[in-house]
């Protein structure tokens, strides 16, 4: 018995190619049992890749993964369950229209057969009641808040009896209260002998729930299983962005940006600056229900000239909702939008694009760009619908407009005849930059912005957003991610089911944003 | 540049193959391979006077399938080119009962004005369709062209019927020669210069103008052309309507011209012909002009080859229908051999 208990997962040399990209690098690293990990790293730092092969989910080119001692086949989910190795993806996949205990029994077993409600309400009560999630088994899931469609998810994946369960990027549909509640949850799990594997991407947080910390970085594994009392925030910070870009930054940008601390914002505030009537206007806007989302109900929301309103909220409160019907895309039931003056109430979206409307959306690749068009082409629509369509164009003297301007925002590219699907996603969201930040920009819509990006290209955006309304443009910026939404805010308004939950000033305090995104007072139960 | 030649090569590549595949079955049915493909070439483009009997095929084919391109481009696959041919014709041929005795100078463009409209009518309500309540085109167009077909028997068996026909193939009164456009041959300077006319406007409308940049892109991805403010609905409509306009333009050709009337289930392939030249072409206005002098080569041979040459003229079917089978299944097998020594970009 002398010997050290054998390591619950160990991957040896894996790697991982996609084609030409290489998304994992040798990577070799061996987690103890009964403890719990974290995997931190940026965007593209290959985390997600790392936990699908260990899920089974994905083959690897070469390396090899052992659980519990065992070496399991890989490529194959079935054989990682077997082992005991369950993972709970980012977007969880829950049927929407099943009841809570047909999730279980359907999507825990696979089985079909008959059944009635009541006995299957039964059979879960229990095993959902020891993992603390407290819900109504005959409730639907598309009615359940997110942190307790997240509860069920983690319940499903441990009914195989899991001794590994990896959590991939669990807090980033969460509220910080909710956070907080998932992290006990995830303690309880260790004492019953359960071994988690948490991705995540806030040092805090890593700091707050982990045993050990593994560092990855561009597919190659920087450091780890460190164990946490040996690694400062300030070590595990430069580890995460490496030396090169760390040099770039200031210190407050790169704690924003790898969540080092709780963020309070920068405190100094630009309201000052912000002065002169109101850019966008918006008086007790509510919209029809429509498949897309949570529909406004009375939203009041007024940004003036030169500041930046974050919109805070967890994801599905009417944040969609709230960019379509500012960008004509939703119908009102009632209410009214004004832009820079202008009753747009019932203007399409290309007289308030005339009036000096512009959207980052939040599908890069779906409303964003056109990825099979070529990059001038893309660049180019926003300019070529204002003005008649028959006009006659000279495409030579576009691309040479389209060529400066993608080279002022730092593009990467071949030539402006290539695809937008071709580029990185911190290119294809500068294309977009390109095109929606412009000198008669007078409100910006940045909708999740930095999803994805890596923390050079999200500096980068920020910047960009910063210089725009410094200019004077009026930005509103929704975003999941508070770390962001702090930082680069002057002022941040929260979302709740389709309406205003309240407003806060620099500095923040995480607490009571975080309580006003889940009203506290009313919904205790997850 | 090197994505449009990137194109011509892999069009080409396509058809070389789909011969290859014709030259087997050829040889399987029992017939001398390298004589069929000779004896097509021949009946097509070497023999005195297949240019001219080529474009008179070609021409009208061109109309048609730029027109089939520029609905593809913007996201709508119009199949329905056959029918708006159709009833592009029919109309053209009331008009030509209603105007009958006026100046030629007038009637003739009042006809082709009429056939165009008649076109874009019958590519009109399946475009309404789609757009109002998200009805497939490809469903009502496809049914659109069985309509346009009875249609067809109809009119020339019922209110245009020529009393003195043969009783063989119903067929409407002869057009007064005053209006003809061209003779039975079906080459003439007018037609040239319609097909010149069509080629050219199409070619700015779609490489020079805003439309054409706003409907390429609405056609790969309408979503962000909607988020960049652009009625989807301004841009589709129009280009299915144009669409329709060309195949009802290129009917009223050739009732106006080699035909001097309508016959019930005349040119029967025409339009489906016509979407394979805009696929040949991915869509190019100069590669549509191409493809068209081609397949118009291989409809000429099909006359050529069962009179000249004792060969079948389902011939030029398999060939036709094997470019489609290339085509359509956008073989791996042709990007693999176009990568092979390179990366693609």
């Amino acid at each position: 018995m002398s010997n050290p208990p054998k390591p619950a997962l160990e991957c040896r040399d894996v790697t991982v190619k996609f084609g030409d990209v290489t998304a994992l690098s040798d990577v070799a690293v061996s987690f103890a049992p009964g403890q719990i990990h974290a995997v931190v790293g940026q965007n593209g730092a290959g985390k997600t890749t790392f936990a699908r092969v260990a899920a089974g989910l994905v083959q690897p080119t070469a390396g090899a993964v052992d659980v519990m001692g065992e070496e399991i086949r890989t490529g194959h989910v079935s054989q990682s369950r077997a082992a005991g190795v369950e993972l709970v993806h980012q977007s969880f996949a829950l049927p929407p229209s099943f009841t809570v205990a047909e999730t279980m029994e359907f999507g825990a077993t696979g089985k079909g057969g008959i059944y009635s409600r009541k006995s299957l309400a039964e059979k879960w009560q229990s095993h959902l009641a020891g993992l603390d999630v407290q819900v109504d088994l005959n409730r639907r899931i598309r009615d359940l808040p997110i942190e307790t469609q997240q509860g069920i998810e983690i319940a499903r994946a441990l009914v195989m009896d899991a001794r590994v369960l990896i959590l991939d990027e669990p807090t980033a549909v969460l509220s910080p209260s909710s956070i907080d509640m998932l992290f006990a949850r995830v303690r309880r799990l260790k004492e019953r002998g359960v071994t988690v594997i948490l991705i995540l991407h806030k040092i805090r947080e890593v700091l707050g729930i982990a045993d050990t910390v593994t560092v990855l970085r561009g597919g190659r594994k920087v450091e780890g299983p460190l164990p946490i009392a040996e690694v400062s925030a300030e070590r595990l910070a430069n580890l995460i962005v490496g030396d090169a870009i760390a040099k770039t930054l200031d210190r407050h940008e790169r704690d924003a940006l790898v969540g080092t601390k709780s963020p309070v914002g920068e405190g100094a505030g630009h309201l000052e600056n912000a002065k002169g009537p109101s850019v966008l206007s918006m008086k007790a806007v509510s919209t029809r229900p429509d498949s897309e989302g949570t529909a406004l109900d009375s939203v009041d929301l007024d940004i003036r000239p030169g500041e930046i309103v974050g919109i805070a909220g967890v994801e599905g409160n009417g944040q969609k909702t709230l960019v379509r019907a500012i960008s004509a895309l939703a119908d009102l039931a009632s209410g009214s939008i004004r832009l820079a003056g202008n009753d747009v109430t019932g203007e399409p979206l290309a007289a308030r694009r005339a009036i000096g409307l512009r959207i980052i959306p939040f599908e890069r690749n779906v409303e964003g760009l056109s990825l099979t068009s070529s990059l001038w082409q893309n660049w180019s629509a926003r300019e070529l619908l204002q003005g008649r369509l028959l006009r006659l164009i000279r495409p030579s003297a576009v691309r040479e407009a389209c060529d400066r301007s993608l080279k002022d925002w730092s593009v990467h590219y071949h030539n402006s005849a290539q695809k937008a699907g071709s580029l990185s996603g911190g290119n294809a969201q500068k294309v977009i930059l390109a095109r929606e930040v412009d000198r008669e920009a007078r409100l910006i819509i940045a909708a999740q912005p930095t999803r994805g990006l890596d923390i050079g290209a999200t500096a980068f955006v920020w910047q960009a957003l910063r210089q725009a309304r410094d200019r004077g443009a009026a930005i509103l910026l929704i975003s999941s991610d508070l770390d962001e939404l702090f930082d680069i805010s002057d002022r941040v308004v929260v979302m709740l089911s389709g309406q205003v939950n309240g407003e806060f000033r620099a500095p923040f305090d995480i607490a009571s944003v975080g309580a006003a995104m889940t009203d506290a007072a009313a919904r205790t139960s997850a | 540049m090197k994505d449009s030649l990137t194109t011509v090569v892999r069009s080409l590549i396509f058809v070389a193959f789909a011969l290859i595949l014709c030259a087997l079955v050829f040889q399987f049915a029992g017939y001398n391979a390298l004589t069929m493909l000779w004896a097509v070439a021949d009946g097509a483009f070497l023999r005195s006077g297949a240019i001219e009997q080529s474009l008179r095929w070609a021409l009208p084919l061109f109309i048609t399938a730029v027109g089939v391109g520029i609905s593809f481009r913007a996201g709508f696959f119009n199949i329905g080119a056959q029918g708006q041919f159709y009833v592009g014709a029919i109309c053209a041929a009331f008009a030509a009962e209603a105007f009958k005795g006026g100046p030629a100078f007038l009637v003739i463009p009042a006809l082709l004005i009429s056939g165009m409209l008649g076109g874009a009518l019958w590519a009109l309500w399946p475009g309404l369709l789609r757009l109002r309540s998200g009805t497939d085109e490809v469903i009502t167009t496809l049914m659109g062209n069985f309509m346009a077909g009875l249609l067809l028997v109809y009119v020339t068996s019922g209110p245009l019927k020529d009393p003195s026909g043969s009783g063989q193939q119903a067929s409407s009164r002869p057009l007064d020669a005053a209006y003809r456009i061209s003779d039975s041959l079906g080459l003439s300077p007018t037609i040239i210069a319609i097909a010149a006319a069509v080629g050219i406007l199409m070619w700015l409308l779609v490489n020079r103008t805003a439309f054409g940049v706003l409907a390429s892109l609405a056609g790969r991805n309408g979503t962000m052309v909607e988020w960049q403010g652009a009625r989807l609905w301004k841009l589709g409509l129009s280009s299915f309507l144009i669409s329709g306009a060309l195949a009802g333009l290129a009917g009223t050709i050739e009732f106006m011209g080699p035909n001097g009337r309508i016959a019930s289930g005349f040119l029967p392939a025409h339009g489906f012909t016509a979407i394979l030249i805009a696929l040949v072409a991915n869509l190019s206005v100069l590669g549509t002009a191409a493809a068209a002098v081609f397949f118009g080569g291989l409809a000429s041979a099909a006359l050529y080859l069962p009179i000249m040459a004792g060969l079948p003229a389902a011939a030029i079917d398999i060939i036709n229908a094997a470019i489609a089978l290339f085509i359509t299944a956008r073989s791996k097998l042709v990007d693999r051999v176009l990568r092979f020594g390179g990366r693609p970009s």
